[in-house]
């Protein structure tokens, strides 16, 4: 369960933001999260809904937008959506692939007032 | 990066100073840079219609802040940090991960008795609770300092850099970072260690590297312990080999028995040729 020290680092970095802000008060945050990334997305915004109380994010709308894993088969390089890091291609069940989505866990931008 | 992981506070987290008084440095301030302030009290004149507006403004309007940031980014510039000293003074920090119970502190523990003498081996503990692990570590003949991450599933940058200042390392040596046990959360979290170690024991199953894809993914050599019981148990050492390399093709293995010392040498082997 790292999905709470990570709801936490994302609070953390959302007060460092508002900070260089002024404080400005944040309206709206809005974070991706990889199917690859090792962050169960659920688990990760029901952490982020119990820590927001009585922080800088306690006003803010979190969007959360999950981000498909995203492969290249090594052998016939069909390009394919990964549902977890084992995925084999659909074409030739060829495994491992090259991992070009979905490993993305990063606070794209603030709205702030 | 917080300290904390499931319902616990950043108060839970001790660090062990065994080798000098018992000093509980939780050091999580950061050092913001906070800018200037701005004072935006003026007015505007809005024309709407024939409507005439007056509003005064304490604060401009929303604006978007776009920016991309990896939210790791904080636990990995400290490992960035952590990496440098290591490197600079010449320490070989090796990541200890595994699930509870494969044999991390027995393996540290021979490790230890066969190396101290020829090169100085420091060890940072870390368990959810007690000082029972750096008590071996220390009966072995390395300093050693315990992290107790409270409810913490696993280790992270700032802790490790905490714990190294207060082990007083000498350059030249080994530095074993023992983490939680626990093969999934400390996947996510680089230390700043040169290279990750991870352990399983022939009596979990050879499916483990499969269950736990991250972990075999981000480590560079595999452990496989307890190979005095592989008579008793349905381990197919072949086919761990083969599930973990399908993962990381770039895996190493050594075949230990901290027990019985089987394989022992092979992995001293391997620690001398990282040196």
């Amino acid at each position: 369960m790292h999905e709470f020290s990570l709801a936490l680092e994302v609070i953390n970095l959302a007060q460092h933001e508002a900070e260089k802000n002024t404080g400005r008060t944040i309206l709206e945050i809005t974070i991706e999260v990889g199917d690859l990334s090792g962050v169960e997305a659920d688990a990760f915004e029901s952490a982020l809904s119990l820590l927001v109380k009585d922080s800088i994010l306690g006003k803010a709308q979190v969007n959360i937008i999950r981000m498909p894993g995203k492969g290249n088969c090594i052998s016939c390089k069909l390009e394919f959506e990964m549902n977890h890091r084992m995925a084999t291609c659909p074409k030739c069940q060829c495994f491992p692939s090259e991992i070009f989505g979905g490993e993305e866990f990063r606070v794209v931008s603030l709205v702030v007032e | 990066m917080c300290d904390t992981c499931g319902c616990g506070d950043s108060g839970e987290l001790k660090i062990h100073d065994r080798q000098h008084s018992h000093d509980h440095d939780h050091g999580h301030s950061h050092d913001h840079d906070h800018g200037h302030t701005h004072n935006h009290d003026h007015s505007h004149t809005h024309e709407h219609g024939s409507v005439l507006f007056t509003q005064a403004h304490n604060q401009p309007a929303s604006k978007v802040i776009n920016l991309n940031i990896d939210i790791l980014s904080d636990n990995n510039r400290l490992a960035k940090l952590n990496r440098k000293v290591f490197e600079d003074r010449k320490i070989l920090s090796l990541n200890l991960v595994s699930s509870p119970g494969s044999g991390k502190t027995s393996i540290l523990e021979k490790t230890i008795k066969a190396l101290s003498a020829s090169r100085k081996i420091y060890v940072i503990e870390g368990d959810q609770q007690t000082l029972l692990d750096a008590d071996r570590i220390e009966k072995a003949g390395a300093p050693a300092i315990q992290i107790n991450t409270g409810s913490g599933c696993h280790l992270d940058a700032r802790m490790v850099e905490s714990a190294f200042k207060k082990l007083d390392v000498e350059p030249n040596s080994i530095l074993f970072i023992e983490n939680v046990g626990n093969l999934v959360c400390p996947a996510m979290f680089d230390l700043g260690e040169y290279k990750r170690v991870v352990v399983i024991s022939v009596t979990e199953g050879e499916d483990k590297p499969l269950k736990y894809p991250y972990m075999f993914q981000s480590s560079n050599l595999c452990l496989i312990n307890k190979s005095d019981l592989l008579p008793y148990v349905d381990f197919n050492t072949d086919k761990t080999i083969e599930y973990a390399r399908s993962l990381n093709p770039k895996m190493e293995f050594i075949i230990v028995s901290a027990k019985t010392g089987e394989g022992m040498e092979l992995w001293f082997k391997w620690l001398e040729n990282q040196v």
